[in-house]
């Protein structure tokens, strides 16, 4: 197992927000976390990407092992220097006033040293994507959303980390555009990248992955394959709608 | 492709510390021969302290994107350290007693007890800095002008340095250094360190550290999951920041001849910020242009006593209005001017 989360219990200040969660993610796997509103599926990426308390929630019990190891320790920049995970955080968060092609630099800043494979992935990010290539000079504030939200995964490729995690990534996209990045993620996973994308849009997100979660108000409470969850009556009932 | 840019930028000459050199040589030599008189001087020595000061607040508030406003607090650390320094070690005084130090070593010593003044200044920042982590926007300058009142509050409190009364006895180092050998030497230093000041901030901001600092102004997350490792580069941008304030401060100290707390309260803060917000944040140059603009309009409003503080915030609020950007918006002067870069850059091909 690549990822083992293990009894994860997080809180905000004095509220829990996730009650042990217990998840694993195998190599080369595409993994959904799917769940309502509030059910606690943004909380639990931002606590694998183990960002610090004002942006993130504090574990308080349980454990996050990577490969076998802790990482509960670890600091953000450290898991992405070592190559371990990126996040594709809701609402893209990327670099407004620089450019497309800045934004990519930059988040090579731990594997500058490696021009052969800043070289490589650069290509390979503008041939996942070749609108960012017609637009690699334009300010990406005035890129449209689906170009933000290409340009967000193609930074998290930079960092040279072989497990993305994606937060919401159909979210404000057109339906067209939202297939379109599904697809480049499955590209992506068939040149050995794990993912871990976290929907609301269940529909497709169970069309997408292989193996799924449900997650409701801080727990999970179902799991299985994408197959089997869709058939799960429960689940039918309350993300399928009907 | 990025590998023959930066061949390129080795090839190149770079004209403007030459230029530097030549304008403050002229300004020193006419300040020795007695060609500018006291006054002038002491306008040029002041807007060579307020260079390193905007520029040096530019360098948290400007390029890393936080809002600190206690810079007149590091400064406060900074001239008591090094002032405390040079009377104990060069002057014969009342408190201190006699010096420690034949007074002459002053002439070498001097740039250093400025220097140590900073880094104790440097240290205070890094004691602000630390609680600062976990906070973000307003919480930072609360914490900020609050470290700014204690260190105010705690020289005022402080009987051995003169309290509220002040410290003064620094111009005997200068009396001092000057004894050895006639030279405007308070304005040398100024402009020495004012340069030095200059020079590092644009080499930190240009290497990829710097691009770290900038990267946590246009996203901290981002910045964070793109493996920028936030906190340390806080802490060391705040430190630097600080660190430069202090050595303003020291300066500061030795041109006036006299400090008290007074000084240095959230008024000087203010007007570090108002000199940077006037040039363009992230602008190394709009904090130059500022910092010259602001101490001269202030020496040239003198005559309007206190009516000045009716005029100056008056044309803050205009400018906001017509130019919230600043001067220079986030641009530098050879952004706008790409001639003057072109003069200045030559190819030594």
């Amino acid at each position: 197992m690549m990822l083992q989360i293990k009894d994860l219990k997080v809180r905000y200040g004095n509220i829990e927000a996730l009650h042990g969660l217990n998840f694993e993610i195998d190599r080369g796997e595409i993994v959904t976390l799917i769940g309502a509103n509030g059910a606690g599926k943004t909380s639990t990426l931002l606590s694998l990407s183990r960002l610090a308390p004002p942006d993130a929630p504090t574990v308080f019990e349980g454990d996050i092992l990577f490969d076998g190891e802790s990482i509960l320790k670890t600091e953000p920049h450290k898991l992405v220097e070592q190559k371990m995970m990126a996040l594709v955080p809701e609402g893209r968060h990327i670099f407004g006033n620089l450019s497309v092609q800045e934004n990519l630099d930059l988040a090579t800043y731990a594997v500058k040293e490696d021009h052969q494979f800043v070289q490589e992935t650069e290509d390979l990010v503008y041939n996942l994507f070749p609108r960012l290539k017609e637009r690699q000079k334009q300010r990406s504030e005035s890129l449209s959303g689906g170009e933000q939200q290409m340009l967000a995964v193609g930074r998290a490729l930079m960092t040279g980390c072989k497990f993305i995690m994606l937060d919401e990534p159909s979210m404000g996209l057109a339906p067209v555009l939202m297939y379109e990045m599904f697809r480049a993620l499955r590209e992506l996973n068939k040149n050995g990248i794990t993912i871990l994308v976290v929907e609301q849009n269940a529909k497709v997100a169970l069309d997408f992955a292989t193996r799924g979660y449900v997650l409701d108000t801080g727990e999970i409470i179902a799991s299985g394959s994408s197959d089997e969850l869709r058939n799960n009556k429960d689940v039918q009932k309350a993300y399928l709608g009907g | 492709m990025s590998t023959t840019a930066t061949i390129k930028t080795k090839k190149e000459m770079n004209l403007w510390p030459l230029a530097l050199f030549i304008g403050g040589g002229i300004i020193i030599a006419l300040g020795a021969t007695g060609s500018i008189n006291k006054y002038i001087q002491t306008v040029i020595m002041f807007i060579g302290i307020n260079v390193i000061l905007s520029a040096s607040l530019n360098v948290v508030n400007g390029y890393m994107g936080e809002f600190s406003c206690g810079h007149g607090g590091f400064m406060l650390v900074g001239a008591y350290v090094s002032s405390i320094l040079s009377v104990l070690l060069f002057t014969n005084s009342k408190w201190l007693g006699h010096p420690i130090l034949p007074p002459s070593t002053a002439v070498f010593l001097f740039p250093v007890i400025i220097i140590i003044g900073g880094l104790v200044a440097a240290v205070a920042g890094l004691l602000v800095a630390i609680p600062s982590f976990k906070t973000r926007d307003d919480y930072l300058a609360i914490i900020t002008i609050a470290a700014n009142f204690i260190f105010v509050s705690l020289v005022n409190n402080l009987e051995f340095v003169g309290g509220s009364r002040g410290f003064m006895g620094m111009k005997g180092t200068v009396f001092a250094m000057e004894d050895v050998f006639k030279a405007p030497y308070m304005l040398f230093w100024t402009l020495t360190f004012c340069s030095l000041a200059v020079f590092l901030i644009k080499r930190l901001m240009r290497s990829t550290f710097g691009k770290g600092i900038s990267a946590i102004r246009y996203d901290e997350i981002s910045a964070e999951i793109m493996s920028v490792n936030t906190n340390h580069m806080k802490l060391v941008a705040f430190m630097f920041s600080s660190g430069l304030a202090g050595i303003a401060g020291g300066l500061f100290a030795h041109v006036m001849g006299f400090i008290n707390p007074a000084s240095f309260s959230i008024m000087k803060s203010t007007e570090a910020l108002v000199m940077v917000y006037l040039g363009g944040m992230g602008s190394l140059s709009g904090s130059v242009l500022s910092a010259i603009i602001f101490t001269i309009l202030l020496e040239a409003m003198r005559p309007l006593q206190i009516l000045k503080w009716v005029l100056i915030p008056l044309m803050l609020i205009l400018l906001m209005q017509f130019r919230p950007e600043g001067l220079m918006g986030n641009k530098e002067l050879t952004d706008k001017f790409p001639r003057l870069k072109r003069f200045f850059t030559r190819s030594s091909m």
